[in-house]
């Protein structure tokens, strides 16, 4: 896998995120202004439509009421109501009562408006000056073909359509070039950590190799003292260093996954942590079943041990105790420290996330450790009682 | 004038109680004996008022107080044959004469 736009501050990331809330708005206000223009482009075809069937409705119109004077005029012979297969037509008196129909739907008539749609029939109202046989409303009525309707919604998606990938497109262009600067300013300082957690590297692992090649008992036991204290310290910034990397390079990279004997790798773990909890005078209690063993990356695996005992340390007070037990599918961490409240226990694995800004750190401790679950699938609890302590318990499924 | 009316009335309803309403004792009588018919009457009122509340609202008006501007006859009949009298009726007799003229003569349901 390439490395070549892995960052340490997850610059992608953030940008990608950005991009997508910047694009989801956008394109809620572009969608907002589209379905305004093709509600408006949708009455105006329909009013466009309603106007040409007008000219129709009005003839009819005039041919019903003129049937209709011939009937008022010989209505005590003749009875029949004038007919025509073209169009349906109903009147009504002034009282909105009707007095008779041959509509399809005669219950969507709207006798206060002129022309309208209603249920796939377009209904033309005319107002009579003379109340032949009491009309003072006929209604004509002919069926819709709804040929308007599919050309005017085909006209709506082929150039909304058209107009929304237009705008996106222009969004997206958009935002790259105004986050372009941001982007630039925060690659030189991304390159500045890689090359500075790189460049740690050497100086660290000189003062270590060299700390051990010290024989303590020659020295007199006042710098041997110190000695321990520069240890403390160059391992504490080598914890720092591998978390560092974990971040900006190793999560990256394709693991390399082999069965590891975690039982000996906690062990090796906690010595390496032994003499960072004497600076507090902890005391480690271990119960560790030989041969446990896990498919997995054995860094990461490291990565994950170590965060969760830098952790048990750090949040501990002085004098306090750390229990580890190692069953299989099982690994538990508990210590005698500080404790977190209900609700903190969720904000934990967030990345920068301090719950004791004394305690020195970067945050990223427990995100790591929830990188590492995540790809691994393994399961982490976390229980704490403010004031006694937490345990966190790692769990796995047999392989 | 009005006593000859209230005579009339009397005599008429004498004889005819038993088989002849309000309508055919008060109005077909005295229509029947002139040239202004009173279905032509009703579509003429019709085509002004349009609907039966309407229609019914300008008889009772017209009979009540009958003017020459609110008649719908024309101007040779009305000077023939004058304005029609003031009614007698009480407004309960009138308004059932009126309704039993509306029954008669309405357009609903006789339409095919």
């Amino acid at each position: 896998m390439s490395v070549s736009n892995v960052t340490a501050t997850g610059i992608n990331r953030s940008e990608r995120i950005t991009l997508v809330r910047f694009i989801a708005l956008y394109s809620f206000l572009v969608l907002m202004i589209l379905i305004l223009g093709s509600t408006i482009y949708f009455k105006l075809q329909k009013d466009l439509m309603l106007q040409t069937k007008r000219l129709e409705l009005e003839e009819y119109s005039k041919e019903l009421i003129d049937g209709l004077k011939l009937l008022h005029i010989y209505f005590d012979r003749y009875r029949t109501y004038p007919r025509n297969p073209l169009y349906r037509s109903a009147i009504y008196d002034a009282d909105h009562v009707q007095i008779f129909s041959t509509l399809k739907h005669p219950e969507g008539v709207r006798l206060d408006r002129v022309i309208y749609t209603t249920d796939g029939v377009i209904q033309y109202i005319h107002v009579l000056d003379s109340y032949y046989l009491g009309t003072k409303y006929t209604v004509v009525e002919i069926d819709d073909d709804r040929r308007w309707f599919v050309q005017t919604w085909n006209s709506i998606l082929i150039y909304g359509g058209t107009l929304l990938v237009i705008f996106l497109i222009a969004g997206v262009v958009l935002m790259r070039l105004f986050l372009a600067p941001m982007r630039n300013a925060i690659h030189l300082l991304d390159r500045f950590i890689k090359d500075t957690t790189h460049e740690l590297n050497t100086p660290v692992s000189a003062i270590l190799s060299n700390i051990e090649m010290i024989d303590t008992e020659k020295i007199d036991p006042k710098t041997a003292k110190k000695i321990r204290r520069i240890e403390i310290g160059a391992r504490t910034i080598s914890t720092i260093y591998q978390d560092l990397t974990y971040l900006a390079l190793n999560h990256k990279i394709a693991s390399q996954d082999e069965h590891v004997d975690v039982s000996s790798l906690v062990q090796e773990r906690i010595d390496y942590f032994r003499i960072l909890g004497e600076s507090k005078k902890i005391t480690f209690e271990t119960d560790i079943q030989p041969g446990v063993r896990l498919y997995i990356d054995r860094g990461k695996m490291a990565r994950l041990i170590d965060n969760l005992l830098s952790n048990a340390i750090k949040y501990n007070k002085r004098g306090g105790e750390i229990f580890v037990r190692l069953r299989p599918k099982e690994l538990v961490i508990k210590d005698s420290g500080i404790g977190m409240e209900e609700d903190q226990i969720k904000e934990v694995f967030k990345r920068y996330k301090r719950l004791e800004s004394g305690a020195g750190g970067f945050g990223i401790g427990l995100s790591i450790v929830a990188m590492i679950a995540n790809e691994y699938d393994l399961d982490i609890d976390i229980r704490s009682r403010k004031g006694y302590g937490s345990e966190v318990r790692v769990k796995w499924d047999e392989q | 004038m009005g006593r000859t009316v209230v005579t009339i009335l009397l005599m008429t309803l004498t004889v005819f109680a038993s088989d002849m309403n309000v309508y055919e004792r008060n109005c077909v009588e005295c229509h029947k004996k002139l040239p202004v018919s009173l279905d032509k009457f009703f579509f003429n009122y019709l085509l002004k008022y349009s609907s039966e509340r309407r229609v019914k609202q300008a008889l009772r008006n017209y009979l009540k107080h009958p003017r020459k501007k609110a008649s719908l006859a024309t101007e040779e009949l009305v000077a023939r044959y004058g304005l029609m009298p003031k009614t007698t009726l009480s407004d309960k007799e009138l308004k059932e004469a009126i309704d039993i003229y509306w029954e008669k003569y309405k357009v609903f349901g006789k339409i095919e």
